[in-house]
């Protein structure tokens, strides 16, 4: 049952992925709706790079810099 | 269930197979990359503190301050290329590596006492030889207590005629006065489906390098060919664990752990492929999914950081009286010799994973949602999950509460003060690599203006955001940031 409702799922996302055509994407082109960070964030990022043992995964650099403090 | 995978295996080729007799239907129209040069001046200020300072081996403080001033210029060279230049410093003070050298003369080597008592503190001061003292809880002034961190990022990038493929390039340089790095990397990435789909795939490669700097002690040792009569240690008093004097008895005196040596590659390298897809799921909403592989190699341990075993005797340099009070923020005058550098193994492998949902709810709420599973070959690993919801409260003011919760296990080699082994191949007091959870509040705000009315000389402003992050971490350190960015476009 568990199985057939994940096919299902999968079945309703892909339907629900018709193309949005351009002229619709004014909702999606929103500068908030951007799939990555602000710019302005890139510091924060950094320090988080510094301060934790994980890092990457968020469209900054995955390695390189000392991060000694 | 083999039936179910082929019927999905089969509708997406069905949809993918649809959404592609589109494609490449509005080339009609070349639009530029970039209509005109932008700069974006970028800054912040960040200030930490907490007690578990790395340089000296898992205690002590770790205030820092941090201020970092960038300019980040973006030039279309023609309609489908781009340059980007990004040029940006770190200027910090940090209580911790000024720490790397405890004892300089004029930081908390200056024997200074916390109480009012002059007679008291004349008293004190008979006590030390040669009057130097050092404490995990003072800053000192050596040279590592502040410095410069600069990088050069240069990004070129091209697209096809429809938009669909883009090709880019960077190099970067950065040098701080202990390190040093080059990199160098590029993407592709490839849209599809109307522009709905695109997957990106890149790769970097940091060559890195050390210009060590060692805790005093240790980088004296071997300098002074392990005579604690000489150099450094000359006429200056180490004592023992329960404040008695080891002078005139060098057998039983500090040494660091046995085979003890500086840092013999100095090389760090740091390759890593990245991959990413996103999808416009409908007019609304869009997600993407991503990971990372990085591979390091090379020294990776830093050379300032002490440890310190709990199964060896422990000396001391200062003031006998507070060794009792040791690893108590009101010992202000006596410093344990480190046993031996941070040592970890010469490679480690991570690979961060993640999803980012973002979701238009309508003109005046968005929600921005990022959550990333990170793991490596050191027994570390991570949740990272943040939510972000845009209010646009006006036509050009929007606000940015934000949240961020992120969890650790600590890496295979952690462990606290005086608690790693000497009998250990690999151990660190870094508490960046323990157990941890942490929680992080973020408020922000944006102007933007669309028409670019305002300006000085060519500079039209395009946006300015402002952000504040206050950071929370269970081991206690707090941190907190202020970043500004302000974006022009230049006529």
């Amino acid at each position: 049952m568990k199985k057939l409702l994940l096919a299902l799922f999968v079945v309703v996302s892909l339907n629900s992925c018709v193309a949005v055509k351009e002229y619709e994407k004014v909702n999606i082109n929103d500068p908030d709706m951007k799939l990555a960070e602000y710019s302005v964030d890139r510091f924060k990022t950094n320090f988080q790079i510094y301060r934790e043992g994980a890092s990457g995964g968020n469209g900054g650099k995955a390695g390189g810099g000392c991060g000694c403090n | 269930m083999k039936k179910l995978t082929l019927i999905t295996i089969l509708l997406v080729s069905v949809v993918t197979m649809a959404q592609e007799t589109n494609e490449n239907s509005d080339t009609s129209y070349k639009k530029r990359v970039l209509e005109t040069p932008e700069v974006e001046f970028l800054s912040s200020y960040y200030t930490q503190d907490g007690d578990n300072a790395s340089v000296t081996g898992g205690i002590g403080t770790e205030k820092l301050t941090d201020i970092t001033p960038t300019i980040v210029i973006t030039y279309p060279l023609n309609d489908d290329d781009v340059l980007t230049v990004d040029v940006g410093i770190s200027a910090y003070t940090s209580a911790s590596s000024s720490n790397v050298d405890p004892f300089d003369s004029s930081g908390a080597s200056s024997g200074e006492d916390d109480d009012d008592d002059d007679d008291d503190d004349e008293g004190l001061r008979n006590n030390y030889a040669n009057n130097v003292t050092g404490s995990p809880w003072v800053e000192s002034s050596g040279a590592s207590a502040g410095d410069v961190w600069a990088n050069l990022s240069v990004t070129y990038s091209h697209s096809s005629d429809d938009r669909n493929k883009i090709w880019s390039a960077h190099a970067s340089v950065s040098s701080e006065y202990d390190y040093f790095s080059i990199g160098f990397g590029g993407s592709y990435t490839h849209l599809f489906n109307e522009k709905n789909s695109e997957i990106s795939i890149s790769g970097q490669a940091y060559i890195d390098n050390w210009l060590p700097k060692y805790p005093t002690e240790l980088d004296t040792y071997v300098e002074v060919d392990g005579n604690l009569n000489s150099g450094f240690f000359q006429g200056i008093t180490i004592w023992d664990q329960n404040g008695n004097s080891t002078e005139g008895n060098e057998l039983s005196t500090w040494s660091p752990v046995n085979g003890f040596e500086l840092i013999k590659d100095k090389g760090r390298n740091t390759y890593s492929v990245s991959g990413s897809f996103s999808q416009i799921i409908n007019k609304k909403a869009q997600f993407s999914i991503f990971f990372d592989l990085v591979k390091q190699d090379g020294w990776l341990a830093n050379p300032m950081q002490r440890v310190y075993f709990g199964d060896r005797d422990n000396y001391y340099i200062g003031n006998p009286e507070s060794i009792p009070n040791y690893t108590s923020s009101t010992n202000k005058n006596v410093f344990h010799l480190a046993d031996d550098l941070e040592r970890l193994p010469d490679s480690r492998f991570k690979i961060p994973i993640g999803a980012r949902f973002n979701y238009y709810l309508n003109e005046v709420v968005s929600l921005r949602t990022y959550y990333r599973y990170y793991f490596d070959d050191w027994g570390l690993s991570a949740h990272t999950a943040n939510i972000e919801i845009p209010i646009k409260i006006s036509d050009k003011f929007t606000l940015y509460p934000s949240y961020r919760y992120y969890s650790q296990t600590a890496v295979d080699y952690f462990a606290p003060y005086e608690q790693n082994l000497s009998t250990q191949e690999f151990y660190t007091s870094d508490y960046d690599l323990s157990e941890f959870d942490a929680h992080q509040y973020g408020f922000g705000i944006s102007y933007t203006d669309i028409f670019t009315k305002m300006n000085i000389w060519k500079l039209h402003l395009k946006s300015i955001d402002l952000r504040f992050n206050q950071y929370e971490r269970s081991t206690g350190l707090k941190a907190s940031i202020i970043s500004g960015a302000f974006k022009f476009i230049i006529q």
